[in-house]
């Protein structure tokens, strides 16, 4: 593929591949509870309405809250470039494992500030419970790649990813390992099922859309994309790590690396889809434990490629 | 039309003035270096202080702008100086009638010290056009003459504990510092909080003192010198006297379990103090660590362990316990141990690589902690400055009546979260830089260090500082959100006004130099390593991988600035109440307190922070009428209850017993000094 096929192909995936993401999970759980559902590029259909609005926002506001939606926008757009989560993705500078994981935090504390700035106290305490998931969930994010990072000898995600023609066992279950947890803590990260349900009536009790609640227009629309942005970095992370297990995945096509790459991401959408109408909601104190299984995913990735080391 | 003859007289003029300014600045430092400019320097520092001191020292009503003037351009001024003989030695020695005892005062300067100082100056530099519209607003509570001495005479003693080759001009000068510091925490002593902080301080002081005493006689007898140069760590005999040492260095710094004068002592000095305190005088205590046992290469491992476990628990118990204070300044304070915790953790890092000659890890830790030495210097010094202009303009700093600041002090509040963003290192801020090398170094040391348990203790390390990263957002999200978003919570807060200019001015300069010293690591890395292998310990291994922070930098900005105009510039905005489910409009008491927001963070950690939150809803039908709610919560510091106020009592009781020895009567004291002399004697005798 040429550099500009590259890019092209790129700004393709990061604007439709995240609304077709979010279309397939509402299209999965309409389907279980026996409805058609919305057609998957409703999504975009949404966002575009609301783009037509206009905005209001409360009189208390500084201009923290405004800024939020774009600055957040600008931090995702930059993590989609840096971080391989398509391996058609064009040239981009080395992803650090820690920068790109404290660039997450760039983005979380702005949406805590705009969920502060507008005196709510639906905003300030949800903000408060996305404190303390972070809080819960960032060692285990973080744990993973350090994990396929050890293995690989470098903390560039550029290298870690590079495909390597042999595979053996032992690093078919590190990749799975981390991608596990890269799934399970992209839930706690992007408040969805079992941690929050993004679709209650309930804004006391949500984490990610009581932040949000003051949004509208165009900044609500630039925030609802920034976040399904993320949701796609994640999903197809978790399975860029999957398809590495494979054992001849290095030896298959471009294209057809490409296929399974996106096919992975909506696979991923289906499978929360599933999670979304067949779990209940955790209740806040169980919260931990969940992460704490994620942790040990983690934990388990981090001590095969430890050992794998080791014992050569 | 350029043709080529004016080229080359472009090109001319450029060379001409490129040598002229060259040779300008060459001469110059030819002249520095030649002047006695020790002897100028500090008789003309005393002289400063005493004319401060006779001219001023008894006006209450001082105006602070002289003395402000007189310490910012002799900061700038030693910040050129600095410069200028970047790369040499310098050497001074006192001359006779000027002598310590029967010894002369030694000082040096080299590279590692300048590059503390620098900092020192930097900081002092800014607080001081920070302080007279500080000063104003405290006037009648402090006495701005001796507050004006006691700051000059901090700032000098930290110069001179910097710049000093040996132990004894070392100890006289850590003693004046820490002195100086005590007066200048005590300077609004009307309040019985202050009194007792100091008396806190002064106490941790002391103790430190005592323990360095220890260690630096015992060294002595070991090496038969008292110059630092000469003191080698290597020895078994010598692993003792460096614990005393340590623990000196530990006290000082503030490490869990010996924290507990930080939270004490910020609060109750004024702004300026806390950040000059916070900004540098903690990192005096690393730099004593690196001078004395990183450069005299200490080899005991399980001291080294030690600290390193140390460190790590205070990091932890700092960034958790300023996620409970709603004193603005205790959470600096407590957000102090975290970064301090960090700074040490990545000595004992790069002494421990060292041992097992991994040479690569040690020289990125060591980088890594000088570099967060800087960082957090100019971040918590920033932070300190903003709190304080908030202090002196609402009044208050208790994070429960204030609120709704971002309205009246917009430029302070810009300030204040710049610094916030930099201190949870948030990249390209330059917080994110000096983490990002200690995060890398401990990386580094799993993939090549040899013994699995050190590798599990690494990858532990790395998830411990990831959980306190997120902690230390929910910290500092919680003090700018409550502090400066959302309604006032009192009318101190909605009654604000912004900070004059020379208060803003301060905080600008700090802000800047935050973000250009994020901006890149390579540069930094390679001007730190340099500067410590000039000194004796080699630092020659550069970073194999680098970070692309300037290219996100320009990107977060460039894009930033992009889609506000395309999107959000050009769109209909109309403003209107917050959302209240309808039930009319939202009083501040609807919003969140600090403690609310801190609550489920808190829960997680209640063994720790001994929480507990008690609610009562009291009334005929509870449930749907309630006539009196309370909401208590009650949070204790169990180090403090638990073990410092019963050892505190056990020596109370053994003091008050020894305290009969003094009866008051002339003949017993005779007694005494008769009995002390036979002693003597008779030990004279035995040896």
């Amino acid at each position: 593929m040429t550099e500009l096929f590259r890019w092209l192909s790129f700004i393709v995936c990061v604007i439709f591949l995240p609304l077709l993401t979010i279309g397939t999970i509402r299209k999965t759980k309409a389907r279980l509870q026996n409805r058609i559902g919305p057609p998957l590029l409703q999504p975009l259909f949404d966002l575009t309405k609301l783009y037509r609005k206009g905005e209001t926002i409360s009189d208390t506001m500084s201009g923290v809250f405004r800024l939020t939606s774009v600055t957040v926008m600008a931090d995702v757009m930059i993590l989609a470039w840096l971080i391989p989560w398509l391996c058609f993705k064009p040239w981009a500078p080395e992803a650090d494992i820690f920068m790109v994981i404290y660039l997450f935090a760039f983005a979380r504390m702005f949406t805590l500030l705009a969920a502060l700035d507008a005196g709510s106290a639906f905003g300030a305490f949800s903000a408060s419970r996305e404190a303390t998931l972070s809080l819960l969930v960032e060692p285990a994010i973080l744990l993973a790649l350090v994990a396929l990072g050890v293995f690989s000898q470098s903390s560039d995600l550029r290298v870690i990813f590079s495909l390597s023609p042999h595979q053996t066992f032992v690093s078919s279950g590190i990749w799975i390992a981390s991608g596990m947890a890269i799934v399970f803590s992209s839930l706690v990260e992007l408040s969805r099922m079992p941690v929050d349900d993004p679709t209650t009536h309930l804004e006391l009790t949500m984490v990610h859309e009581a932040m949000i609640l003051e949004a509208s227009g165009r900044n609500l629309a630039l925030i609802e994309f920034a976040q399904s942005l993320k949701m796609s970095i994640f999903f197809g992370l978790a399975t860029q790590c999957f398809l590495r297990a494979l054992p001849e995945f290095s030896l298959i096509g471009t294209y057809f690396q490409a296929a399974l790459n996106i096919g992975g991401i909506f696979i991923l959408a289906i499978f929360v889809g599933l999670l979304e109408s067949l779990t209940v909601k955790l209740q806040w104190r169980k919260v931990p434990e969940f992460v704490a299984y994620i942790l040990s995913m983690s934990l388990m990735a981090a001590l095969i490629a430890v050992g794998s080391r080791v014992i050569k | 039309m350029l043709n080529n003859s004016t080229i080359c007289a472009i090109a001319k003029l450029c060379k001409y003035c490129y040598d002229n300014t060259r040779e300008t600045f060459l001469q110059a430092r030819e002249l520095l270096l030649e002047l006695p400019n020790f002897e100028i320097s500090i008789i003309g520092a005393l002289a400063g202080l005493l004319s401060v001191a006779i001219l001023w020292g008894n006006q209450k009503q001082l105006k602070s702008g002289i003395p402000a003037a007189l310490s910012c351009l002799s900061a700038v001024a030693a910040i050129a100086f600095l410069t200028v003989t970047w790369g040499k030695e310098l050497d001074w020695q006192s001359r006779s009638p000027f002598l310590l005892g029967v010894f002369p005062a030694t000082f040096k300067i080299d590279d590692l010290g300048r590059l503390y100082l620098i900092l020192l100056s930097t900081i002092v530099s800014t607080v001081s056009i920070f302080s007279p519209g500080y000063i104003n607003h405290l006037s009648g509570k402090i006495h701005a003459g001796q507050y004006w001495i006691c700051f000059l005479l901090f700032t000098f003693s930290m110069f001179a504990v910097v710049s000093s080759a040996d132990a004894i001009t070392f100890l006289v000068a850590w003693e004046l510092m820490s002195l100086a510091s005590v007066a200048l925490v005590a300077a609004d002593h009307s309040h019985q909080a202050v009194q007792k902080s100091a008396f806190i301080y002064l106490g941790a002081t002391r103790v430190a003192s005592a323990f360095l005493c220890g260690g630096f006689l015992w060294m002595h007898a070991l090496s038969q010198s008292w110059s630092f140069s000469d003191w080698v760590f290597t020895a078994e005999s010598s692993y003792f006297p460096a614990l005393l040492i340590l623990l000196g260095v530990c006290i000082k710094a503030g490490i869990w379990p010996f924290h507990i004068w930080l939270p004490y002592a910020h609060p109750a000095a004024p702004a300026t103090v806390s950040a000059i305190m916070s900004g540098f005088m903690i990192k005096v205590a690393v730099y004593a660590f690196i001078r004395i046992l990183v450069l005299g290469s200490l080899n005991c491992f399980w001291l080294i362990a030690i600290v390193f476990a140390l460190a790590a628990v205070s990091a932890f118990w700092g960034v958790l316990f300023a996620l409970v204070q709603n004193d603005l300044k205790k959470l600096l304070a407590y957000s102090s141990i975290e970064n301090i915790g960090l700074i040490f953790m990545a000595i004992a890092l790069s002494l421990i690589a060292r041992l097992h000659g991994l040479s690569e890890v040690a020289d990125i830790a060591i980088v890594a902690a000088i570099f967060h030495s800087w960082n957090h210097g100019l971040i918590k010094s920033l932070l300190f400055l903003s709190v304080g202009s908030v202090d002196a303009h609402a009044h208050t700093r208790d994070l429960r009546d204030l609120g709704g600041l971002a309205k009246c002090m917009p430029w302070t509040m810009t300030f204040f979260f710049a610094g916030s963003f930099a201190i949870c290192s948030i990249p390209p801020l330059n917080g994110f830089s000096s983490k990002w090398l200690l995060y890398q170094s401990l990386f580094q040391n799993v993939i090549q260090c040899s013994s699995v348990i050190e590798k599990g203790v690494s990858l532990a390390a790395i998830c411990l500082l990831s959980a306190i990263g997120a902690l230390a957002v929910a910290v500092f999200v919680k003090a700018m959100g409550v502090a400066f978003l959302g309604l006032a919570r009192s009318s101190l807060a909605s009654h604000a006004k912004e900070a004059d200019f020379g208060m803003l001015a301060g905080q600008a300069i700090l802000t800047t130099l935050c973000v250009a010293l994020g901006a890149n690591t390579d540069i930094v890395f390679r001007l730190i390593s340099n500067s410590i292998s000039s000194c004796g310990l080699k630092v020659d291994h550069v970073l194999s991988n680098s970070l692309p922070s300037e290219l996100v930098a320009i990107l977060l900005v460039g894009l930033s600035a992009f889609i506000y105009l395309v999107a959000l510039k050009t769109s209909k905005v109309r403003t209107y109440k917050t959302w209240d489910c309808g039930f009319g409009s939202l009083s501040p008491k609807a919003q969140v307190t600090s403690d609310s927001f801190a609550q489920p963070l808190a829960r997680i950690f209640r063994p720790f922070l001994r929480y507990e939150n008690v609610s009562m809803i009291e009334g005929q039908d509870r449930r749907h009428f309630p006539e009196k709610v309370t909401v208590e919560t009650r949070m204790a510091s169990i180090l403090e209850k638990r073990i410092y106020l019963p050892g505190l009592a056990v020596i109370a009781g053994l003091a008050k017993w020894l305290a009969r020895l003094q009866a008051g009567s002339i003949h017993l004291y005779l007694v005494y000094v008769c009995v002390t002399l036979c002693l003597l004697l008779l030990v004279g005798m035995a040896l």
